[in-house]
């Protein structure tokens, strides 16, 4: 047949829909880690609030990395953006390096690695740590974040955070958890993905 | 009486800083100044809900702080010290949401230099929350007339199951409603990289001043305060 | 302007082998009115894409051929570029605005198209004295029922100023005295020399606009009439080509109350409700639905007929309220039937309301609901009408009696409409009773046995059919 073209090619006329998907899954993704982060509330739990964050929202996660275009811009906008509304939230400026990288990084997962499973899966594991970092600060300047913390909590709480400030090891397992977190999620979401959207036509 | 979104963002920024970063007494002249301003905006509804509740578990704030009593009195203090904590949050944020339009909200960002790749998603983000809340809801209520339970013993048996029931129809509603919306707004010209008119004028005004000066003001007494 | 499609093929996927267009040729004059009609999945909502320049610009998929705008080829244009010339108004009012309230919606394009706001209000201004939309302005579009963010989505587009209007199925969501507020829209649009392209299962209200009528059938252009001609073929020839009716299906009823004859019903008492006790919203004494029959309730947008749906599927009301109805055993089919299915296959789906071990009492519902051979199906990768049953025999496996349905035809051509009525009326010999709100005069005389009507919250007229 004469003259067949593929349509819907990368345009201005298609980062439209990348600019509001990154909208929508945004908005998603902070209303399902706010509820998931919930758990962190009853101090022995803190450190696997991030565990749960990063199980929860890899479903949401990996159907945003297969609907964009432009991973490494996307990406990196996803992450600012939460950055930006935990600055609003009284963090530290610190914050807002790491959230650039940690967008620039995902980004390169899913540019490299293509959207093959190992690419989603390393684009969420890499994405996890936007939520783990955010307690980065109580070892990086414990006395703010303590005085952060002591406006947020109760007393025994804050003393939980200090103990926990005392040794590294915790900061490892919040990164651990966080991390597990993600890669548990990852195959959860790939079942997910095999099982319902696949088959919907969505993904 | 109207700000300009500018000027709002400026109020954000300084009362959630205010609420977070010091001591608890503090967040109150920001709150005061939110409040006053949903005054003059007429949100009466809101206020004679949000006053009482806020009253009284900012009383209750200080006494429950001292509460030694075990795990279950550290996680009802836990619950209502952040009810207290989140409500001059919440209060900062409706009052946005509910006088700032999408459009005034995407003039003020592009009088500052930033860019429409930004903002788009932003305002879709922002946009997007009410929506969230709205499909889950009809979610539930779904749930409910099927008889299907958070806790039961089906459930009990595969946690995963729950995750799938909430989180599956609410994703798939939400990424048919982004892809509709995507293609509704591309067809009426929202484009990354044409300039947009608004229809409501923005500016600065005698009312944006106050709300300046007010702000470093009270930013101002706290750092002096704390030397 | 006038619209050029030139031997063009479309495919949604890599190969053009799949297409669901084939070497269409169509010429559409400027200030012509041309409704494209044909069944569902026939490729008329793609004709319509490659009009707005979704097809090629956005759409991912593989074409050959051109679309022209007076002699531009959109190919070589932008959707920014396109949208000066073409407006579009979708199906769904729920997701087509960008904007939280009603003002900012309607002068959204014309702010994307970087206009001077004086232009814009005066357009503004103009197109709601136009549209008579006075009472909609300043508005929540939470608030807005469909039919009001329809109109407000016209007028959006009407503020842009373009010389064309794609509508894809506009009337899907709308109750009759709306689809008669869009008539006059597009009357107006072509009064002013307009070019109007409409979607459309419904054609009644079209009948005295629309300039010629194109069937679209498996991909191809299979003929077209002007609207008298196809009156004149009679409706049997429109329904056997599943189009619905070109004339309005008056209801006319036997005057009889069902109360008179009734022997056996299911009755509320009490359905009263109000956000403020001064408006009330809904306000019915006694409401008696006869037994293993079928009730339509009509009404206009807003007369209450959603609230009432709620308050008999105990999900509103206060708590004597629901616990009447639970005890009654209800079920809603809901109009987004999206919300309400949540497995991975649609046996899974009917078990989940039932003892797990009753595999064979599931399938025979699923049988008697033709649902038979989507067994290990995915729910929501089913058609509209799939769906619909899923979630029907769903509810008929819950052993609930009395079972509502919310507009189960909105947006359907004539022949899912009958797979419908087949169904209720299956449904109905089953021994259910059933409840149908609805804005299809032909679902009702096809299948309902009563007619309820309601107004302003209250019952005014009752008869049976």
């Amino acid at each position: 047949m004469p003259n067949v073209k593929t349509t819907g090619k990368k345009s201005s006329n298609t980062l439209v829909r990348d600019l509001v998907n990154v909208g929508i899954f945004a908005a998603l993704y902070f209303v399902l880690a706010f509820a998931s982060s919930s758990i962190g509330y009853i101090p022995a739990l803190i450190i696997f609030s991030t565990g749960s964050i990063s199980l929860v929202t890899s479903i949401p996660l990996f159907l945003f990395f297969l609907k964009i275009d432009r991973p490494i811009f996307c990406c990196l906008l996803f992450s600012s953006f939460f950055g930006c509304v935990m600055l609003m939230m009284g963090q530290s400026l610190l914050m807002l390096p790491i959230f650039v990288t940690v967008g620039v990084l995902t980004g390169f997962c899913l540019k490299i690695l293509h959207k093959s499973f190992w690419g989603l899966f390393s684009a969420n594991v890499s994405m996890s740590l936007l939520s783990s970092s955010m307690m980065l600060p109580l070892w990086l300047s414990t006395e703010e974040y303590l005085a952060y913390a002591s406006g947020m909590s109760d007393e025994g709480y804050v003393a939980k955070m200090a103990e926990l400030a005392n040794s590294y090891w915790p900061l490892v397992a919040i990164f651990a958890f966080g991390i597990l977190g993600a890669v548990v999620g990852s195959f959860i979401a790939r079942r997910v993905m095999k099982k319902h959207f696949e088959r919907i036509g969505l993904a | 009486m109207k700000l300009d979104p500018r000027t709002k963002l400026f109020l954000v920024a300084a009362a959630n800083t205010m609420i977070f970063s010091v001591p608890y007494a503090y967040s109150m002249p920001m709150v005061a100044a939110v409040l006053v301003l949903l005054l003059l905006e007429k949100k009466w509804k809101f206020m004679s809900v949000f006053f009482p509740v806020y009253a009284i578990a900012a009383l209750c704030f200080d006494y429950l702080k001292q509460l030694d009593s075990g795990m279950i009195g550290t996680l009802l203090a836990a619950t209502v010290l952040l009810i207290c904590r989140m409500m001059p949050v919440g209060v900062v944020f409706y009052y946005i949401m509910a006088t700032t339009k999408a459009n005034e909200f995407m003039a003020g960002m592009s009088k500052m230099h930033v860019p429409n790749k930004v903002t788009i998603p932003l305002t879709v983000m922002i946009r997007f929350f009410p929506t969230v809340f709205d499909e889950s809801r009809a979610i539930s209520t779904a749930m409910k007339m099927r008889g299907i339970r958070l806790f039961s013993l089906h459930t009990l048996k595969n946690p995963l199951t729950i995750l799938e029931y909430r989180l599956i129809p609410l994703l798939v509603s939400i990424t048919k409603i982004g892809d509709e919306l995507s293609v509704a707004a591309s067809t009426r010209a929202l484009a990354p990289d044409t300039r947009r008119t608004c229809i409501v004028p923005i500016g600065f005004h005698v009312q944006d001043a106050v709300v300046f000066v007010y702000c470093i003001a009270v930013i101002a007494f706290v750092v002096v305060s704390h030397i | 302007m006038k619209i050029t499609l030139k031997d063009v093929s479309f495919s949604y996927t890599d190969s053009i082998d799949d297409a669901i267009l084939k070497d269409v040729n169509l010429q559409i004059e400027s200030g012509e009115c041309v409704v494209l009609a044909g069944e569902s999945g026939s490729g008329k909502t793609t004709i319509s894409k490659l009009i707005n320049g979704l097809i090629p610009l956005y759409q991912s998929g593989t074409m050959a051929g051109d679309v022209f705008l007076g002699d531009k080829n959109t190919s070589d244009m932008t959707l920014a570029e396109i949208s000066k010339y073409v407006g579009s108004v979708f199906q769904n009012p729920r997701s087509q605005f960008f904007n939280i309230d009603t003002d900012s919606e309607i002068a959204f394009g014309c702010e994307n198209l970087g206009i001077e706001p004086e232009e814009i209000r005066r357009r503004i201004e103009k197109t709601v004295e136009d549209f008579h939309l006075e009472s909609l302005l300043g508005r929540n579009i939470f608030h807005l029922s469909g039919g009001e963010k329809q109109k407000i989505a016209c007028a959006s587009v009407n503020a842009t100023d373009p010389d064309i209007f794609v509508l894809d199925e506009p009337s899907a969501n709308l109750d009759l005295k709306t689809v008669d507020d869009l008539a006059e829209i597009i009357k107006l649009w072509k009064s002013r020399g307009k070019t109007v392209v409409v979607v459309e299962h419904r054609l009644h209200y079209l009948r005295d606009i629309a300039d010629r009528i194109i069937y679209v059938k498996e991909g191809r252009i299979e003929c077209e009439w002007t609207p008298a001609e196809l009156e004149a073929k009679g409706p049997d020839y429109a329904a056997s080509l599943g189009l619905r009716s070109i004339k309005l299906v008056q209801l006319g009823g036997t005057g009889v109350s069902p109360a008179a004859q009734r022997d056996e019903s299911i009755t509320f008492r009490n359905l009263r409700f109000a956000y403020q006790k001064k408006f009330p919203i809904l306000d019915i004494p006694e409401l008696s639905l006869p037994k293993g029959k079928i009730t339509a309730l009509l009404g206009h947008n807003g007369a209450g007929k959603s609230t009432l749906a709620q308050l008999v599927c105990s999900l509103r009301g206060s708590w004597s309220q629901k616990r009447a109805a639970r005890r009654l055993g209800t079920y809603l089919i809901m109009q987004d039937v999206n919300h309400q299915l949540f497995t991975e296959s649609v046996l899974d789906e009917v078990l989940l309301g039932m003892n797990p071990k009753d595999e064979s009492a599931a399938l025979e519902i699923l049988d008697s609901l033709n649902l038979k051979d989507y067994v290990e199906k995915h729910p929501m990768a089913l058609s509209g009408g799939q769906k619909q049953r899923v979630a029907i025999a769903s509810g008929v496996s819950s052993n609930r009696n009395l079972i509502v349905f919310d507009e189960p035809t909105s947006g359907l051509d004539y022949r899912q409409m009958l797979a419908v009525s087949a169904t209720l009326k299956a449904l109905a010999k089953r021994g259910k009773t059933l409840f149908v709100i609805t804005h299809d005069p032909e679902l009702v005389l096809n299948c309902c046995h009563h007619v309820i009507r309601m107004d302003h919250g209250r019952i005014v007229e009752e008869y049976s059919l």
